[in-house]
């Protein structure tokens, strides 16, 4: 739960791991065919020593809540402690007929099709412009990345005051300039994109990154040898850098997707999930059902349906990288 | 893969890092020292926990009245810990009361007792000692009093009563020719009578009549709502597993004439909290729907500010209220003294709450509500009625001030306010989702 609840922080775990597993693997491969075998079980022992302090967290904060978690959701157990008796499916019926858990799930991916695309769009032309060669780099990939380190706090407040129908910015300069003022965060139509420009100018800092990182690995000599065959700018672009960011791009829009996915913080602090439920995300219906609703076990079965929309999500994720390696 | 600087060739050395831990080091062991010196020093004075959703003006004057509390009773010192008003408050307090670790003392709003007490995450209070510290039932004005009951024990023990009222700029009233000949404004008796005088005083303003903040704040609609419905003489029942019992047709009235305010003469359309607020403190309006705990930003604004209850437009008196209670969150082991501290703490605070009344509030403990201090407050006094009056949440696990039920109240009602949706359609959408909460299992 408590992971589902923070997107920020897992949504930087979840980025760090594709990577960290791969140098590991190639690590115990390495290690294997160079060391001849007598010395075999002590190395395991010096290797389980130095797993233990990870595995005895990955036990305690990982396995465990996740075992204890998938049993609380077939009881009735309330945060009064109330009721703790088991229910078996109970929950998981109530929660597939109840509206409003697919009214908010429905919201969650509503925003993840509308948040993913101008995230991977906008981080690429970011990542290009930067790349063709601007002065001073270190200024614009520090002020592109910038706004991925601010706290979710900070950045829903800031865009509260710039969305004000009244006194904020954003209106102010639609009325200067002619058009008419706009309902932000409070027009149910227009509610989640305005979180949505919110979390781009918050986020797309990680994906311009990414790009950036993936653009200037790419051999100069591609470039070289296309312009002595005549290719223009825009050739190169479609032809050379588009084709070779591929894997790049599927790693990002699946990484994105999955963070999209776990929005709660900038939606529970710029809109609290109104106008009329229209931004209510499935994340803050599991902690509303859970914590000022106090059915814990109700709440926990929401959130194991939820993880297995995520777990879906990284299946794919893994057919579609392993069949890009292979 | 390239790596990426942000600061070219910027590294901490090795000798900076290891001066910068030694640094740290010293900081801590410092502070361990101070923290061993303070605790043997003062062995005797117990520590109360108390915690409170109180911010702002009110923060500021609870502080103040805590530090008076501390400085009588040289036996313990009450370390308040504010949390921020509404769900953060709530999950938090009931969280450390079902973990075990809750504080020793808290405020809780009144009518979001009947969500903790029946799951014994809190404590009931114990008349005698109380009394011992000279507080009893007779303190009280009967509605508040039966308030702080369920099921036959009592489980907090008010403050205050902070009901919905109506702040009104003088100047603007009187260039309106609304003052009557006590120099208050003149009472509405219906609703378009209200809606004229709120038309006369934007004449003088040139902006609204009157500022309601209301769009993103299921509180901010459901306190004006109530008190409008009530007004109706009707009443509301929440039992769990059974329908709402409600008078829809109080209710759609009261909606539709909520609905009709926001015609961005009488009302701005489109204003939340902070700009309703804004608007009336700067001269923009004759007339504020508030809370009572705006006095202090109204009268620090520097405007000739007077206040009353909501006129009474449909014939039955009534305010929407609730009270800042003192609750005693379940502990794992009571500590005998410390509870004996709490008491007192709290009889402290109850006889001295004229400076609560400051803050805008109504005391609950009447010898202060008749003392004549209280009595020359302006204009407290002019809204003291309404502790008569007062109308409290219907009760269940669910209702209350900050509980999602009033979100789930905005969810349904605001499309009304802002005209999209006929008042019926938003009352039986509020209905239906009601009556789904009342249909699932109770869990207190």
């Amino acid at each position: 739960m408590s992971s589902l609840a923070t997107s920020h922080d897992s949504e930087g775990q979840a980025r760090t791991l594709p990577g960290l597993s791969r140098q590991k693997q190639s690590n115990r491969t390495g290690s294997r065919s160079a060391r001849p075998r007598p010395q075999g079980s002590r190395d395991n022992l010096n290797g389980w020593a130095f797993a233990a302090p990870f595995l005895a967290f990955f036990l305690v904060f990982l396995v465990w809540p996740l075992l204890y978690g998938l049993y609380m959701s077939m009881t009735g157990k309330s945060l009064t402690g109330a009721n703790d008796s088991v229910i078996g499916f109970a929950n998981y019926a109530e929660a597939l007929a109840d509206a409003d858990m697919w009214h908010s799930l429905g919201n969650t991916l509503y925003f993840t099709v509308i948040s993913t695309i101008p995230l991977v769009v906008v981080a690429l032309i970011m990542a290009a412009l930067v790349n063709v060669g601007l002065p001073a780099q270190w200024l614009w990939r520090l002020s592109y990345f910038a706004p991925y380190l601010l706290a979710s706090t900070v950045v829903s407040l800031f865009f509260t005051w710039m969305y004000n129908p009244q006194l904020g910015l954003i209106n102010d300069t639609l009325v200067k300039i002619g058009l008419p003022k706009v309902a932000w965060l409070n027009d149910p139509g227009v509610a989640m994109w305005a979180i949505v420009i919110a979390t781009l100018w918050w986020t797309v800092g990680f994906n311009f990154l990414l790009y950036l990182a993936a653009m200037q690995n790419i051999p100069a000599q591609h470039y070289e040898a296309a312009s002595l065959d005549g290719a223009g700018a825009w050739r190169q672009f479609f032809s050379i850098t588009l084709p070779q960011l591929a894997p790049t791009t599927v790693m990002i829009v699946l990484l994105q997707i999955l963070a999209s996915l776990k929005i709660f913080d900038q939606v529970y602090q710029m809109t609290a999930g109104g106008p009329g439920g229209a931004t209510r995300p499935v994340v803050q219906y599991i902690f509303e059902t859970g914590f000022t609703g106090y059915r814990l076990g109700y709440s926990a079965a929401i959130s194991y349906i939820f993880f297995g929309l995520i777990v879906a999500v990284s299946v794919i994720q893994f057919f579609i990288t392993r069949r890009r390696s292979a | 893969m390239k790596q990426f600087e942000f600061f070219e060739g910027r590294q901490l050395s090795r000798r900076q890092l290891l001066s910068g831990t030694a640094a740290v080091g010293s900081v801590f062991a410092a502070a361990a020292l101070a923290g061993c010196g303070g605790n043997a020093s003062a062995a005797a004075v117990r520590d109360i926990q108390f915690w409170h959703l109180l911010s702002g003006g009110d923060g500021i004057k609870m502080q103040a009245m805590i530090s008076k509390a501390n400085d009588a009773n040289p036996g313990f010192k009450v370390h308040p810990t504010v949390l921020a008003w509404g769900p953060p408050y709530y999950t938090k307090l009931a969280m450390a009361s079902a973990g075990g670790r809750p504080p020793q003392l808290a405020i809780m709003h009144a009518s979001r007792v009947p969500g903790y007490a029946p799951g014994g995450l809190i404590d009931p209070w114990d008349l005698d000692l109380l009394s011992e510290f000279g507080v009893t039932a007779q303190n009280f004005a009967p509605r508040i009093w039966d308030k702080s009951q369920n099921n036959g024990k009592v489980f907090s023990i008010a403050l205050d009563s902070h009901p919905f009222v109506m702040f009104y700029n003088r100047d603007v009233a009187g260039k309106a020719g609304l003052l009557g000949s006590n120099g208050q404004l003149q009472e509405a008796k219906s609703p378009q009578e209200f809606l004229s005088m709120a038309r006369e005083m934007q004449k003088v303003t040139q902006a609204h009549g009157l500022s309601f903040g209301y769009l993103g704040s299921g509180s901010q609609m459901w306190r004006l709502f109530y008190t409008l419905y009530r007004q109706h003489g009707a009443d509301m029942e929440l039992t769990p597993g059974k329908p709402m019992v409600a008078d829809n047709e109080a209710a759609v009235e009261s909606l539709e004439f909520m609905a009709s305010l926001f015609d961005d003469t009488i009302a701005a359309q489109s204003g939340d909290i902070s700009t309703g607020i804004a608007e009336f403190a700067r001269g923009g309006s004759g007339m504020l729907f508030s809370g009572v705990w705006e006095l202090p930003t109204m009268k620090k604004a520097g405007i000739p500010v007077d206040a009353a209850t909501i006129p009474t437009l449909y014939g039955t008196p009534a305010a929407y209220a609730d009270s800042h209670s003192f609750v005693l969150p379940r502990q794992l082991n009571v500590d005998d003294a410390k509870r004996r501290d709490v008491y007192k703490f709290v009889s402290d605070i109850l006889k001295g709450s004229l400076s609560w009344a400051e803050a805008g509030h109504i005391p609950a403990y009447q010898p202060v509500v008749q003392s004549q201090a209280y009595r020359d407050l302006t204009p407290q006094i002019h809204y003291a009625n309404a502790a008569d009056i007062i109308a409290y949440d219907p009760e269940a696990w669910f209702s209350g001030s900050g509980s999602d039920w009033q979100t789930y109240f905005a969810e349904t009602v605001q499309n009304v306010l802002l005209g999209r949706d006929k008042a019926a359609d938003g009352w039986d959408a509020f209905v239906r989702r009601t009556n789904t909460l009342l249909s699932r299992p109770n869990p207190v």
